[in-house]
């Protein structure tokens, strides 16, 4: 194809060429940057700026193509959020982005993970404006008018007497933008998009902010689309993995399968790793059984047991044997003063799971040639892509993900694999026919990542007027980003670092930072730090698993942002204070402050320090209180008000209101936004009331929904959200994760106004209660 | 052979007898709206109606189920056309009111639990016209084998697209 001429447009190339047949588009493409050497070796054709690995696609028949190397995880956003980001760049109607091209790695430009989605929605918001800059500048030549004479307004491009659509500007020919990025493909964050086009002025939005619906609901609800465990590759074998007795067990022997019960499964051995595969997926599940049960593993204890886990946490742990990290906000002089008030205590929060409703499944076809395909739901393709070629000691090249949509599992897939996909390429691999595999509710509760436990230690020293002189915490907990794939561990197969200090991948180390945004900016003298350990359990097991960790919504925050905001209600305690003004007290912040008051106001908040008059550890007759947690996150301010309702003798929780009140800023859709909050929320009461990993000695041992139980829907409280938008701030915060954390500590401190006795620790399960209130 | 009826039609199985409904929905007859959620009758991801009664698929033998009617996500939108004799150009293009519910309502998350919650929804619907909040609480919670469990948390988006479709079913705007 022939480059008729081309023209720089803010540092992205347009080119323009012969144009083979009819039609007509812009197309928005990667330019290869020097800078990009491992992830263009790696990544091989998809990177060829003249392949269909674009951004944006301009179509003659006004039609826009957008593609995201994220995925929709549930919360729509790439849906919703993406196209009104892209829409309002390119000032055309929402309606006009008919496709969106999500997450394959051979169709999709970027990577990076699916986690904090406007920030990842920058990417196609600068490609959105490179390309409008591109379409007016194809215009002022059009018509030979200065290019400050043009504007565009729904999907208009008009001045000097002249307007065209952005469908009639590109048609009848076949036009190239090449844009700027940096990073790596294959990388936790993937490529960005660099350079300053000029961004639309956010006083001129007209597209984001309106409430626009998720148009992937309505084939998904009439049963057309096709989820990860729908697909169905010809030949396909369905296979079950039979894992080790315990997290340090090693194989002793393999069950056989029984030929004449089970006549076309066949038992797969690689390693440590076991598995079957049958023509049929209920021949494949018992058969799958049969051998687990006459199966034998060395028998192996090195973990605490959950019941021990907290002194573990607080005796055995050398928490000096990592570097520890000190907060931003650390500074002043954290000395009691002497005869000071202080309120000083041990917060715990437990390992706890993601539990996807349905447990990870996927396939894999590993062909003769070497090249695989692997069909899965991930957060972050083209970083599974990276593992599971390491894996097999292949290029990139040689493998390509593809991705459906499955069971939301809230930060588990973030760094790669959701837990199945490489066994289901090295079954695939052995038997040499395309592979489904289905992890059982056991296995998804047992053998996939657990979000991390904590403890903190947190002592606040008040002066005689009741305010905070003085506020000290240390958070320990084991990592948080354990992105192994599971069967390479099983199979001792090449595999991405486990969590440690000499781990190349900074986001897998081992450092536990302090993330929990410090808020009261009216405390002097503040000393916050962060201790890690190795998983628990990872060194002692001869197979290198222990616990295995993972990020799961509002990663670290929640550990800490717990422990912070249960203190601080209690010290407003101590004070004499209302937990709200207490909070008012020793803040600046203008729009904190403003949360905070409408947070009184709108949840019948009773303005009066807790415990209530009524408190009451003991008796049949239920008690009632009022709690309140802050937090910011993701340049959002947030706040949270929690009524519960405890039976003493039972030690029954109920929470019966939640208020949550955010700003954040522009709110780029106040529907979806209102439903991630009311999830994220009971997501949180889940957490709050019965969430907790049990393990013994080896193994773990929460295995379905009654030994890891959640939220009930008759256990739902009521829910008001309020979405107090501050258009005038002029940039958009992040919506949904900020609303789980905030229901624990809301709920706990809701508990000491209560019954007077503190709840430093979550679940509030009936026995835990119980033991608070003796 | 088993024979049984799904979403209308007249189907004949070679699955073992023993061999769960949903799998036999899903890998021989390719109906695939009813999910694998846990095969222990404990979370209501492969709810299907049987009759008029929701049931769990995964842990119910085809035999038990031989010459009966079972009815998923899939055939709700017959279902609602033969019930209100709907004829083919009417319904033509056309869901049950509890799907326009949840698309109205914008119900789901992941939307993974959603086919469950919708066939139970259904059957609570088809017997009581206007349920109270608590009623519909209890039909998720413990009218079934177990709680309709959903972990992204869309329960109070869930009271919303069955009052919302309860208002669709008897006809008003
Ligand atoms: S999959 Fe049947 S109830 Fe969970
Ligand atoms: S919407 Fe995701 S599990 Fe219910």
């Amino acid at each position: 194809m022939k480059i008729l001429d081309a023209m720089s447009i803010h540092g992205a190339n347009l080119s323009r060429r012969s144009l083979l047949g009819a039609g007509g588009a812009l197309v928005v493409s990667l330019a290869v940057a020097p800078s990009l050497t491992r992830a263009a070796a790696r990544a091989g054709s998809v990177l060829d700026a003249t392949k269909a690995a674009s951004w944006i696609e301009i179509h003659d028949d006004e039609t826009i193509l957008i593609r995201t190397g994220k995925c929709d995880f549930g919360q729509s956003s790439i849906y919703t959020a993406y196209r009104q980001i892209v829409a309002e760049e390119l000032s055309v109607p929402v309606e006009r982005i008919t496709t969106v091209v999500t997450g394959d790695t051979d169709t999709t430009p970027d990577g990076g993970g699916t986690f904090g989605l406007l920030r990842g929605a920058q990417n196609l918001r600068k490609a959105a404006a490179y390309t409008r800059e591109a379409v007016l500048e194809l215009a002022a030549r059009k018509y030979a008018v200065p290019r400050e004479s043009l504007t565009v307004k729904d999907g208009v491009v008009s001045g000097g007497g002249h307007s065209a659509t952005y469908g009639k500007l590109v048609a009848g020919q076949d036009l190239r933008l090449t844009i700027p990025v940096s990073g790596e493909l294959t990388s936790f964050m993937g490529l960005q998009v660099t350079g300053a086009p000029p961004l639309k002025a956010t006083k001129d939005y007209t597209v984001v902010g309106q409430p626009v619906k998720n148009p992937s609901l309505r084939p998904k609800m009439s049963g057309e689309t096709v989820w990860v465990g729908d697909v169905k590759l010809p030949g396909m074998l369905h296979a079950r993995v039979v894992h080790p007795a315990t997290l340090g067990s090693t194989l002793v022997s393999a069950g056989k399968v029984d030929g004449k019960l089970f006549p076309t499964a066949r038992a797969v051995v690689v390693g440590n790793l076991v598995g079957v595969v049958a023509e049929g997926e209920w021949e494949a599940i018992q058969a799958a059984q049969s051998v687990a049960a006459t199966t034998k593993w060395s028998e192996w204890k090195g973990l605490p047991g959950s019941d021990k886990l907290y002194d573990h946490l607080r005796e055995k742990v050398n928490w000096s044997e990592l570097p520890a990290a000190k907060s931003q906000a650390s500074s002043g002089d954290v000395t009691l003063a002497p005869g000071a008030t202080a309120h000083e205590a041990s917060y715990f929060f437990p390992f706890m799971k993601h539990a996807p409703i349905s447990p990870t499944v996927s396939l894999a076809d590993v062909r003769p040639d070497g090249s695989v395909v692997v069909h899965t739901h991930t957060q972050n393709p083209q970083q599974l892509r990276g593992s599971i070629a390491m894996m097999l000691g292949r290029p990139a090249a040689d493998v390509v993900i593809r991705t459906y949509p499955g069971a939301s599992h809230f930060g588990r897939s973030n760094g790669g694999n959701a837990g199945s996909e490489d066994e289901a390429v090295l079954l695939s691999r052995a038997v040499g026919r395309p592979v489904r595999l289905q992890w059982m509710r056991a296995e998804d509760m047992q053998w996939s990542t657990s979000s991390s436990a904590s403890t903190s230690r947190i002592r606040i020293g008040l002066d005689a007027k009741g305010r905070i002189q003085s506020y000290q915490a240390t958070h320990d907990s084991p990592p948080m980003q354990d992105d192994r794939l599971v069967g390479a561990v099983l199979a001792g197969l090449p595999n991405i670092g486990a969590p440690g200090p000499g781990n190349p991948n900074g986001v897998q180390g081992a450092s536990m930072g302090v993330v929990d945004s410090w808020v009261y900016d009216k405390i002097a003298n503040v000393a916050e730090e962060g201790r890690a350990t190795y998983q628990i359990g990872q060194r002692e097991s001869p197979l290198t698993l222990g616990i295995r960790d993972h990020s799961m919504r509002t990663p670290v925050q929640f550990q800490q942002n717990f422990p912070r905001e249960v203190a601080i209600s209690e010290a407003a305690a101590l004070a004499g204070a209302d937990p709200i003004q207490f909070r008012l007290d020793h803040l600046k912040d203008e729009r904190f402050r403003s949360v905070l008051t409408r947070l009184r106001d709108e949840s019948g908040w009773q303005t009066r320090p807790s415990p209530s008059p009524a408190a009451r550890a003991t008796g049949a007759e239920v008690v009632r209180g009022q709690g309140v947690s802050i937090m910011f996150r993701d340049q959002g301010y947030w706040a949270c008000a929690a009524h519960i309702a405890v039976t003493p003798a039972t030690g029954e929780v109920r929470v019966e209101r939640v208020t949550l009140v955010m700003d954040l800023g522009i709110v780029v859709n106040p529907l979806q936004l209102k439903r991630q909050a009311q999830a994220g929320c009971l997501f949180g009461v889940s957490q709050a009331l019965h969430e907790e990993l049990s393990f013994d000695q080896g193994a773990i041992t929460s295995s379905d929904w009654y030994s890891y139980p959640i939220l009930t829907m008759a256990e739902m409280p009521e829910i008001k959200v309020v979405i107090a938008a501050r258009p005038d701030v002029g940039d958009y915060g992040q919506g949904s994760e900020s609303a789980n954390a905030l229901a624990a500590p809301a709920i706990a401190a809701a508990f000491f106004d209560a019954t007077g006795k503190p709840a430093r620790r979550i679940p509030l399960r009936p026995e835990y209660v119980k033991a608070m209130l003796a | 052979m088993i024979s049984l009826t799904v979403n209308g039609a007249k189907r004949s199985v070679r699955s073992s007898p023993d061999t769960p409904l949903l799998y036999v929905l899903r890998n021989e007859l390719g109906v695939m709206t009813p999910k694998f959620g846990c095969g222990l009758a404990q979370c209501g991801a492969c709810s299907v109606l049987l009759g008029d009664e929701e049931i769990r698929a995964c842990i119910t033998p085809i035999a038990a189920v031989e010459g009966k009617e079972v009815t998923t996500v899939d055939g709700l939108p017959a279902r609602w056309a033969r019930q209100k004799k709907l004829s083919a150009a009417v319904a033509k293009g056309k869901l049950h009111p509890v799907q326009e519910a949840w698309i109205e309502e914008q119900v789901p998350q992941c939307g993974i639990c959603q086919f469950g919650m919708m066939i139970k929804v259904t059957e609570l619907l088809e017997a009581n016209p206007k349920p109270t909040d608590a009623e519909i609480k209890t039909a998720l919670t413990t009218s079934g084998p177990s709680p309709h469990l959903c972990r992204c948390g869309s329960y109070a988006a869930i009271l919303d697209g069955a009052h919302r479709a309860a208002q669709l079913m008897r006809g008003e705007a």
